[in-house]
């Protein structure tokens, strides 16, 4: 049990050693701080209470307030009604919406010398304007995770561009008409916009003062086209992900893959535990062969709020988990994520591979290259509706059979129609 | 000085927890977020008239909405009236056995909350889970689409139909006992059975109660949320706005549009209370036709 600082000052006062010390304590009446934190990832717990035991001044209080999508949702309703957490989680596709709705602190002041721990692209996706809105604390480089075994049982070699990723899912479908290669619905808004992206498409781009949207480029709808053809000649699935039905089909061994990014291992090892030691990963396919380049998919980053009385504490812990040694080993071991700095992505490279592949020694290495070659990636103000309006969209044309790229115009004039409106200036074209 | 005190706690906790939140809705109704042309300007709150409501009224998908709600609504109601109805007429007939445990057995689903009820629906819909499908897969006969094109209609209104026709039914029982017991003598005098006896003397004596539990289910219908947004994740079925009070979630929580949340919310809840008075108008003007 901590003593009162005047207990402690009056038990002490005879050694004139230790007064000044006394001195310091009471010239902070408050006593400890508290700061309110939301964050998602399993483990979260173990960093929150390694932290509380080396900083009795700076107490953090965990909540898990849902996941990425939900927890910004919540995030900004808590900050409208003027009681936001001191530090939450936010994936990095929300943040703009989030500044803009006056939700994050700028604490460019508090975090500033820890840039050197990130790299440029990596901390760009945090600063606008050359204000700095958080920490960056993990990233999802895209990849390819599969499962290994099946795919050598039913002799599909692993595709490494989709034009073998097509060929892989017909050859999958032709040897086992009772598994699928992977399943790609419309809520997976951050897949179709990385390998867009990946394709050279930019959904939302900054024009000198301008803002251009770019989901209906014609990059994009080749995109669209491609995923269309697949779909329609039944080589994939379109049905969500991580139902009961998605998780049964993991567990039978007869979902073949998921393309998404290097975070996946811990979701799957957390439908299907028992399937570890069947799954790998690879680099995700490319749309030209001998390209390298992918973009990220998901990744958040801690950032303080408006709202919170604490902020330069609160920035002290953000800095601390996540460009830290002692943080980046809490992030890798105990929550699993890929860091975002430079320092946790050295770290990575000489940790174990995740539990759902403990046979893949090259694990963070592959991540490592992949991640050296990721493409930055603009969100825009308004990706919660983009999203909403790519989902109704889409899920309407795989229902009716009307073209895929409709869907992405769709969207488009939506999110140009909704930025206008809220009165952001954006360029047509 | 003493009739106001009486009704003060009354009166205040229905300004504070009604009027007050009302009056909020609709002045929120009436403003916007907007920002000014830059980058990443931030939001700030500005008066922009009827913007909002032109803009929900126009909106094809808030339209489709309502649509969606009257073919769910044209199954749910008369389904579940008509059960209500069936029950409480055969837990009051004299023969009826075991009469305190069926009126138990049918009213406890009521007790379940909606969104647990329809996650427990949910898993008997999914195909791999469904005892359903399981069955009619080994008969030879596929799986049953609950949960695509117009079976879904059918699976949504199944779950509000089997939560509420124990709560309808108490409502019609209870008015069926107050039924006073000479009548249904005279009528057994005059030759009349059960069945005569249920059709020609408790059914129009129940009416009220019928348009009652009528009304009741017609705004639960316009309130349609949980069972939609609970089964949503299982499949694509179900968009982000099928129903109005989901389009309604989305603004306000989803892409931070809270004003226009309440423009349509505004609209809603006009458009309840002006059908409940119209319905309840039609009713009356017939029923006062009969008497006459």
């Amino acid at each position: 049990m901590r003593m009162r600082p005047l207990v402690a000052c009056a038990a002490t006062v005879a050694s004139l050693a230790v007064l000044s010390g006394c001195g310091a304590a009471s010239a902070d009446p408050e006593g400890p701080v508290t700061l309110e934190y939301w964050a998602w990832p399993a483990g979260s717990k173990t960093v929150v209470d390694e932290w509380n035991a080396a900083n009795p001044d700076i107490q953090v209080k965990l909540s898990d307030a849902g996941g990425g999508d939900e927890s910004s949702q919540k995030l900004l309703t808590a900050s409208r009604a003027g009681n936001a957490p001191d530090l939450a989680l936010v994936e990095y596709t929300t943040l703009p919406s989030l500044i803009v709705a006056d939700v994050p602190l700028e604490i460019t002041d508090y975090v500033g010398d820890v840039q050197d721990a990130f790299t440029e692209g990596t901390w760009a996706q945090t600063t606008f304007d050359g204000a700095v809105f958080g920490v960056p604390q993990d990233v999802g480089p895209m990849a390819l995770v599969f499962r290994e075994d099946r795919f050598e049982e039913l002799g599909v070699p692993v595709p490494t561009t989709w034009e073998e990723f097509r060929e892989a899912a017909a050859a999958v479908k032709e040897a086992d008409p009772d598994s699928v290669i992977t399943s790609l619905p419309p809520t997976e808004f951050g897949f179709f916009a990385g390998v867009a992206t990946q394709a050279g498409g930019q959904w939302w781009s900054v024009n000198g003062e301008e803002w251009s949207v770019g989901i209906a480029d014609e990059a994009s709808l080749e995109v669209a086209d491609y995923f269309e053809e697949l779909a329609t000649e039944g080589l994939i699935q379109t049905e969500p992900l991580l139902t009961p039905e998605y998780n049964a089909m993991v567990n039978a061994g007869t979902m073949l893959s998921w393309p998404s990014a290097v975070w996946a291992p811990g979701v799957i090892e957390s439908v299907a535990p028992d399937t570890a030691g069947s799954w790998a990963m690879a680099p995700l396919p490319q749309w030209t062969p001998g390209d390298t380049a992918v973009a990220y998919q998901g990744g958040s980053a801690l950032v303080v709020t408006k709202d919170s009385e604490h902020p330069e504490e609160a920035a002290k812990f953000a800095t601390w988990l996540n460009a830290s040694e002692e943080g980046n080993t809490l992030l890798l071991d105990e929550q699993s994520l890929y860091p975002a700095s430079s320092l946790g992505q050295e770290m990575a490279e000489s940790n174990d591979p995740p539990t759902l592949m403990p046979q893949q020694d090259d694990f963070y290495a592959v991540s490592a290259d992949i991640s050296a070659q990721t493409v930055p990636v603009t969100w825009g103000p308004n990706v919660n509706l983009a999203k909403s309006v790519f989902e109704d969209e889409l899920g309407k044309a795989i229902r009716n059979g009307t073209p895929w790229r409709d869907a992405f115009v769709a969207t488009q004039d939506a999110v140009v129609a909704d930025m206008k409106e809220t009165g952001f200036a954006v360029s047509d074209g | 000085m003493a009739p106001y005190l009486f009704t003060a706690p009354a009166v205040i906790l229905y300004v504070a927890f009604m009027l007050v939140p009302v009056g909020y809705a609709v002045w929120l109704s009436l403003r916007a977020y907007r920002i000014e042309g830059a980058l990443l300007g931030r939001k700030t709150e500005v008066f922009v008239g009827l913007d909002n409501y032109v803009a929900v009224l126009t909106n094809p998908e808030f339209a489709a909405g309502f649509g969606r709600l009257a073919v769910y609504g044209v199954i749910a109601v008369p389904l579940t009236l008509g059960l209500a109805l069936l029950f409480a007429l055969v837990l009051d007939t004299p023969a009826a056995r075991l009469k305190r445990f069926g009126r138990t057995a049918i009213f406890i689903p009521y007790a379940v909350p909606g969104v647990v009820a329809a996650l427990l629906w949910g898993f008997m819909y999914l195909p791999s889970t469904s005892p359903f499908s399981y069955v009619t897969r080994a008969l030879g006969l596929g799986t049953i689409p609950f949960l695509d094109g117009p079976g879904l209609f059918g699976s949504l209104a199944n779950i509000a139909i089997w939560g509420g026709v124990g709560f309808n039914m108490i409502i019609i029982y209870t008015s069926l006992r107050s039924i006073p017991g000479e009548i249904y003598e005279s009528a057994r005098l005059d030759g009349a059975g059960e069945v005569q006896i249920a059709l020609r003397i408790k059914v129009p004596l129940v009416v009220p109660a019928l348009v009652l539990t009528g009304v009741f289910s017609l705004i639960g219908t316009l309130q349609l949320y949980s069972e939609p947004a609970t089964l949503q994740p299982m499949t694509s079925a179900i968009s982000n706005t099928w129903v109005p009070l989901m389009t309604i979630y989305r603004d306000a929580f989803g892409t931070d549009d809270l004003p226009q949340a309440a423009a349509a919310s505004t609209v809603l809840a006009v458009g309840t209370v002006l059908v409940s008075v119209v319905i309840l108008r039609i009713v009356n003007r017939k029923r006062m036709g009969v008497e006459r």
